[in-house]
């Protein structure tokens, strides 16, 4: 599809005969209940390099950077720092050691400043002063070149500016291993090239870089070394001047031959499901689309530039200014007027656990959720038939643990999307929107949503709002690029140019 | 008219002391991120507390002590059961207020009328003399004049020192706290005994202070007016000052109206202070147009792996 | 700490059980620390306890009499529980209620039971259904917090109650003392046969029931279940979250109403302060113990009622003062709280790495 973006600086890095690894992974498991998570992982740290650990979701990834971060203890095998062996009760050990982790949902306190999110448990002394602070902080920032505002308030920041926050804590407490955990999920193309500049720059001073990644292009980029994990174990360990593509990369980290593509066939296009005209207000300015029944419309962008408030236009959550939105034809108003429960709009959000399902509630009662009316004669539930269709909802679509009484909690990413997605499909619906489908999941499970999406439109119209560039690019014939609040461009997928004018679009630059 | 009014907001300081203190630490709890609703049951047993440890030992001094002390046991009964136990901190602290108060009940029925060496307003030195200023501030006793200090130790404890803002880190955002290699565990345990402590002296100063006699329901609401104005001072102490003399106004002006003998029926004035803190919860309501609220206030602290 | 805590895979399912039977326990056990700590014989004590609240049938029906007020102001708070609304109101409730079936009975002493009985158990829903409609009505539009707001209520109902008693409603023949005359005989529900028990008890029996079958057969109920995850699921569901609000706190407060109704009708015929014993404060209690649920809300009250009966009788025969069962009712109340933990949690040895 598209090249590597990103240009590796040719680097000397020979590793000295002899180095000692910083720090090491002994035969490190780790379980939760039933579930090994790590299983037996021995795994070394160079001083100076940048290791990658590529897997899929739920491969354990994080679950072993959490234990060398000590938050999590192992439950068998040793940690190993400058050769001798440690144990962590606490994240503080691990710092003290000079592990640091950077968090993929950042641990900053919203309603403090930068220089007090940085200096948090590392004042120096009981009585503090706010200015000392913030100059203190300051010139830690200049010396690596992070551009940031020590007294400003988190809560004002930007995403990118956040992560700044973060690598400074662990360069105020001399951290001299950093572990990055999906730090560019966030980012813009250029922002990603900033960050992997200032990585570098670490490394150039001794730092160890530890990079979590499922992108496979910024990990073969980026890193000296490769490290796969798959369901909890070492798969290997690669030099990424060795591998020849992706595709081979690809294939190493789920064991077999499935790349992240899937086969498009055109679909009848029909009448529109949703029409856009000259939307301003909510945050927006002038959205103008459609999407018609047989397409999938795309909506990307780096998150917190609209995407929300459209979303919240469009599954009538927030009122959108008169005549500017019609879902089937109709206007916003009339449409949620009278909107049914089956054949109409289904809104398959990002947050699974906390919105789409009921966390404490069984799948009977999930389903029921949004198909209630569908089960009911007058006031009355008929729970029984509710049953029945969740038995076979659960065979069709391979749901586990496959007891109708399992609680929402207990199912995995993978199988909770499943379940939202099969409850949503039951209704039946001629316009879907899709957010974020298929975060966090694995390979196998992800193609699995990526078929039903594309089967959906043999009855429907989906809206796709994603963060994940080659879904949209697999999944829709348009994709709509978003910064600010607008749409700077809509470009088909099967033009060849649009992969690479995307990145440009996200940042805000039109040419 | 000023000889209405000044002895008037005398009064109001005095009757706004007790919820000052319990407001204060109401408000130190919660800024661990620990809801407690058991001020009002705290404060009943600190006062017995108080009451009988100054009889026996003649010392008002260690009866405010120790009414701060029971104020911490009770108050950590809660933090175990919230913080260790995980139970849901909303109907722990309704059943720590329902412990209160009927302990409180039972073992004070010896002391029921009995009067113990309290505390007696006197004449600050110079200040007193201030006109105006002076009437209204300084011819208190000695506990609320400590009561003074503490909205500053407070502002200084949570702005111009670590563990202050360690207990912030906690309340807004617990894993954030750890990551920071803080404990955030320790640091709830922190904010709710010390928060019970000074609910304790709370308690403490409604029957060595505001009476020196024991009755029964001294605390009459007061720990449920400290909860609201928690809210009404948007977790700060500047304002919780002005929300405790504003309901010791109406108290104070409450009981001024019933001695002078109105017309109007006993009952309804009674209600005065309930009704204000609706009113209360409705303006800050109104008003907040970002809350303002510790964000990991009732939420428990999950234990990891 | 050599400890470690670990999630259960499956929720522990005699858990609720020793939990309870174990806060009954360690609550008995404390109680008779007390008891000794003031002097008195502590097995006497807990004989006496025993022997009032089962001790014979007089004991028992004591018990139920209880029983019926507690579980009707109980059933109200676990519906609004359910949907985590913290109404800590329904002592206000319940005195509203009281009083608008007291309004009836004195405006209409004249008709007869079948006429005034349901027009003041209607009056009673209402009343008590307004009082908390008021702090549900703040929550939706004005977000004020209802713990606060309903418990301010109760203070307030408590003292309205005082105001009409001791005014427009005394009883004349009453000598100064606070309360209304006592009502027609078409105001007071009939007793059951012979026995102290009366109508109110089947009542509650329909009412339950009512209320279980409400909950398991009914879209509006499963909507309300399912609300109980919180305000953004339920938008998402497109269920009318507010309405659900008022609905929930307007049956909450209803049922205390009737609780109200029911006690100054059948067990003092006529309003009077003494009504209130804190049977809304009692009730939040039964509701968590019995984990919100309909039947174990009737068990749970039963058990209550009967340690109330038995607390007055250690009160007669012991001069133990009444705040001793509020103090079990406490301590329960909390050890079940600290025991819940272990519903969802074990703790495990640490393995030696």
């Amino acid at each position: 599809m598209s090249e590597l973006k990103f240009v590796r600086p040719v680097r000397v890095r020979p590793l000295p005969e002899g180095t000692q690894p910083v720090v090491s992974l002994n035969g490190v498991t780790k379980r939760f209940g039933k579930i090994v998570a790590n299983d037996s992982i021995t795994l070394d740290v160079y001083p100076g390099r940048i290791k990658a650990l590529l897997g899929e979701n739920g491969a354990g990834k994080s679950t072993m950077m959490s234990m060398l971060a000590g938050r999590y203890r192992p439950d068998e095998g040793t940690i190993e720092v400058d050769g001798n062996p440690v144990k962590f009760s606490s994240s503080k050990d691990a710092i003290t050691a000079g592990i640091g982790m950077v968090y993929q949902h950042f641990m900053l306190v919203d309603s403090m400043t930068v220089a007090e999110n940085v200096l948090l448990g590392q004042e120096g002394s009981f009585f503090i002063k706010p200015k000392e602070m913030e100059k203190r902080v300051g010139e830690l920032a200049d010396a690596y070149g992070l551009e940031i505002d020590p007294a400003a308030r988190i809560s004002d920041l930007s995403m990118g500016e956040r992560q700044l926050v973060e690598i400074l804590k662990l360069l105020y407490r001399e951290s001299r291993i950093l572990i990055f955990d999906e730090p560019t999920a966030v980012l813009t193309p250029e922002e990603t090239n900033k960050l992997f500049e200032a990585l570098w720059r670490m490394t150039e001073q001794g730092k160890s870089i530890i990079f979590i990644s499922h992108k496979l292009e910024e990990v073969i980029a980026l890193a000296d070394e490769i490290a796969i994990l798959r369901r909890g174990k070492i798969e290997g360990e690669l030099d990424p001047n060795a591998i020849e593509s992706k595709a081979d990369l690809a294939s190493r980290m789920v064991g077999k031959e499935v790349l992240l593509e899937v086969d498009r066939e055109p679909v009848e296009i029909g009448d529109p499901v949703l029409e856009i005209n000259k939307l301003t207000g909510l945050g927006l300015t002038d959205i103008d689309f459609d999407v018609k029944k047989g397409e999938i419309v795309a909506v990307v962008g780096v998150a917190g530039n609209g995407q929300k408030a459209l979303v919240e236009a469009v599954t009538g959550l927030c009122k959108p200014p008169i005549d500017t939105v019609f879902i089937m034809q109709k206007p916003w108003r009339k449409f949620f007027a009278e909107s049914t429960w089956n054949r109409s709009m289904c809104y398959i959000p990002e947050d699974r656990l906390g919105l789409a399902t009921l966390r404490n509630h069984n799948l009977v009662d999930n389903l029921l959720l949004t198909t209630r009316k569908g089960f009911s004669r007058g006031p009355w539930l008929n729970k029984k038939r509710a049953e029945r269709d969740t038995i076979e909802l659960i065979e069709k679509f391979d749901i586990r643990p496959g007891r109708i009484h399992a609680l929402a909690w207990q199912l995995s990413g993978g199988n909770l999307q499943k379940a939202v997605l099969a409850r949503e499909l039951y209704r039946e619906p001629r316009f879907i929107v899709a957010e974020q489908p298929t975060q966090g999941l694995d390979v196998s499970a992800t193609e699995e949503v990526w078929n039903r999406l594309l089967q959906a439109r043999d009855m429907a119209g989906v809206l796709l709002v994603t963060g994940d560039l080659n879904e949209a690019l697999q999944l829709a014939d348009r994709v709509a690029v978003m910064y600010r609040g607008q749409i700077l461009g809509m470009l088909p997928t099967s033009d060849d140019a649009t992969p690479g004018k995307i990145g440009p679009l996200m940042a805000g630059i039109i040419d | 008219m000023w000889e209405f009014l000044i002895p008037l907001f005398a009064a109001t300081v005095q009757s706004g002391t007790p919820i000052l203190y319990a407001t204060l630490g109401e408000m130190m709890t919660e800024k661990g991120g620990v809801l407690n609703l058991g001020v009002e049951g705290i404060m009943s047993i600190s006062a017995l507390a108080a009451f009988w440890v100054s009889l026996s030992t003649g010392s008002p001094w260690l009866g405010f002590l120790a009414g701060g002390s029971a104020g911490m046991i009770f108050a950590s009964l809660h933090g175990f059961v919230c913080i260790s136990c995980l139970g849901n901190q909303v109907v722990s602290g309704l059943a720590l207020t329902i412990l209160g108060v009927g302990l409180t009940h039972f073992l004070g029925v010896p002391y029921v009328g009995l009067p113990a060496p309290g505390f007696n307003p006197f004449d600050f030195p110079l200040l007193s003399q201030i006109p105006i200023i002076g009437d209204i501030f300084f011819k208190h006793d000695m506990l609320v004049y400590v009561s003074f200090i503490i909205p500053f130790l407070f502002w200084f404890f949570f702005k111009r020192t670590s563990l202050g803002m360690h207990v912030t880190a906690t309340g807004e955002m617990p894993a954030a706290a750890a990551a920071a290699g803080l404990k955030p565990i320790a640091l709830r345990y922190f904010a709710v005994v010390s928060g019970g402590f000074i609910i304790g002296l709370g308690g403490a100063y409604l029957s060595l202070a505001y009476t020196h006699l024991w009755t029964n329901g001294l605390s009459g609401g007061r720990g449920w007016i400290a909860v609201a104005l928690v809210i009404f001072a948007f977790w700060r102490p500047g304002r919780a000052v002005v929300g405790a003399y504003l309901f010791g106004g109406v108290m104070a002006f409450q009981l001024r109206l019933q001695a002078m003998g109105t017309n109007l029926p006993s009952s309804l004035l009674l209600m005065l202070p309930y009704l204000l803190t609706i009113l209360v919860l409705i303006l800050s309501a109104w008003r907040g147009h970002r809350i303002d609220a510790p964000a990991a206030l009732g939420t428990n602290i999950e234990p990891e792996g | 700490m050599p400890l470690k805590i670990r999630k259960r895979d499956e929720p522990w399912k005699w858990g609720a059980l020793v939990v309870f039977l174990g806060a009954l326990l360690f609550s008995l056990l404390v109680s008779a620390l007390l008891l000794a700590g003031q002097g008195k014989d502590p097995i006497e004590g807990l004989y006496v306890l025993w022997q009032g609240s089962f001790g014979h049938l007089w004991a028992l029906e004591g018990a139920l009499l209880k029983a019926i007020p507690l579980f009707l102001c109980s059933l109200g708070v676990a519906v609004a529980f359910r949907m985590q609304i913290w109404n800590i109101g329904a002592e206000g409730q319940f005195a509203l209620g009281a009083i608008g079936a007291t309004w009836m009975a004195l405006l209409f002493p004249d008709l007869p039971g079948i006429v005034l009985l349901p027009l003041m158990f209607v009056m009673a829903f209402l009343f008590g259904g307004l009082w908390a409609f008021i702090p549900a009505f703040l929550k939706l539009k004005l977000r004020v917090n209802e713990i606060i707001s309903t418990l301010m209520l109760n203070y307030i109902a408590i003292l309205l109650l005082d105001y009409l008693v001791f005014g427009v409603w005394k009883d004349p023949a009453s000598f100064g003392f606070p309360m209304t005359p006592e009502f027609t005989a078409g105001a007071i529900i009939p007793s059951i046969g012979g026995s102290r028990v009366h109508w109110g008890l089947l009542f509650c029996v329909v009412v339950g029931v009512g209320l279980w079958a409400f909950m398991r057969f009914t879209r509006l109920g499963f909507e309300l279940q399912a609300s109980g995850e919180g305000p953004r699921v339920a938008k998402y569901a497109k269920i009318r979250y507010g309405m659900l609000v008022m609905l929930v706190m307007g049956l909450s407060g209803g049922f205390a109403g009737w609780a109200g109704c029911i006690e100054t009708s059948a067990v003092l015929n006529r309003l009077q302060p003494s009504l209130m014993v804190g049977y809304g404060y009692t009730a939040i209690v039964v509701a968590w113990l019995a984990r919100l649920e309909p039947l174990n809300i009737a068990f749970a009250s039963f058990l209550l009622a009967a340690l109330r009966v038995g607390v007055e009788n250690m009160q007669l025969e012991l001069q133990v003062p009444a705040a001793f069962g509020v103090i079990m009712e406490g301590i329960i109340l909390m050890t079940v709280l600290a025991g819940q933990f272990f519903l969802i949690y074990k703790l495990e040895r640490k393995r030696r790495s």
